[in-house]
């Protein structure tokens, strides 16, 4: 038996990734365990939408808005259904949304919100952001979004309007923002470089992304 | 606007338009447990067990002051619990338990 040297002893070294779980995701493990024994859920399918989830960013989204600034043909379809166009240019959906896809122009600015909860176009964007699951968000998104896209850093001229679409649970919003000038040479991986996940959201415009 | 008319005019999930505090732009990257309480939502919708308007009024049902102090996963998977008790597709008493069990489990498992 090897002597206790203490300098070996790491028992107090607190490591966060193993500390004890917390009462929360107790409950998370023994749902999910109870559930699955239950045949309720199967055995990986937590596991295999996990890495849908991680599947899912804005980088998606940004090579839809690139598409359908390279084609005119694809972003009418796209306006006429969003979810369509998407699965025909291969994007799968993994839940039971509509999606609805709002174009800037040069007289309308659009901005997505979700006043009940934190719906988002997740195929397309992945998870939200927490500034958007929160109370100032969506409280005020509705009522003075300019004052809100001014927060963002976001000035939309006075004589374009701006309309907010409220999300719900089956109705899902994405924002084509305008193509910005000067980028007619460009190919669609160029393009897509330009759009960002706030470009898609609505609180910033292509043009203020530096 | 009599003292109660404005709790039922608004269930505390409503507050589009309602005036508040500056957007403070924060995110964070979800930890373990988070991601597979997403996960464990989606799941529930694909087998129609929960779907994702019963999750949201599941979380309203549990009322303005739960809603405020825990933070956004933990309403999820409270009002998951309640709404499988409410299906009595869960026992109250077999999730004590197995939270318990769990506990108990990471409890014996050493910190390596």
């Amino acid at each position: 038996m090897e002597t206790h040297d203490h300098s070996h002893d790491h028992a107090h070294i607190e490591n966060p990734v193993d500390a004890a779980p917390g009462y929360y995701e107790v409950m998370e493990t023994a749902v999910r365990e109870l559930l699955i024994e239950k045949q309720f859920i199967g055995r990986g399918e937590i596991r295999r939408q996990i890495e849908v989830i991680d599947s899912r960013t804005p980088a998606l989204g940004a090579k839809v808005v690139a598409h359908a600034w390279a084609d005119p043909g694809f972003r009418s379809r796209l306006l006429a259904d969003g979810r369509a166009a998407c699965e025909e240019f291969g994007i799968s959906f993994y839940d039971d949304t509509r999606l609805i896809v709002l174009e800037n122009t040069h007289k309308v600015h659009n901005l997505i919100v979700c006043t009940l909860c934190s719906c988002y176009p997740r195929t397309v964007l992945g998870l939200p952001p927490d500034w958007y699951k929160a109370k100032p968000y969506r409280a005020r998104a509705v009522k003075e979004p300019r004052a809100v896209l001014t927060e963002f850093g976001t000035d939309i001229p006075d004589d374009v309007e701006i309309r907010v679409s409220d999300s719900t649970a089956i109705v899902r919003y994405l924002v084509l923002p305008r193509r910005p000038e000067g980028t007619e040479n460009y190919t669609e991986e160029q393009l897509a470089a330009l759009v960002t996940r706030d470009t898609m959201i609505g609180v910033a415009t292509i043009n203020t992304v530096k | 606007m009599s003292s109660t008319e404005s709790l039922i005019k608004h269930l505390p999930n409503d507050i589009g338009g309602m005036p508040a505090d500056r957007i403070e732009q924060i995110d964070h990257i979800l930890l373990p447990w988070e991601k597979r309480c997403h996960a464990l939502a989606d799941v529930l919708d694909f087998h129609k067990i929960i779907s994702t308007e019963e999750k949201r009024r599941g979380v309203e049902a549990l009322g303005s002051d739960i809603i405020g102090k825990l933070t956004y996963y933990e309403r999820w998977i409270v009002a998951f619990s309640v709404i499988l008790f409410e299906k009595q597709l869960l026992q109250p008493e077999e999730l004590a338990l197995r939270m318990a069990e769990v506990e108990k489990r990471h409890q014996r498992e050493p910190v390596l």
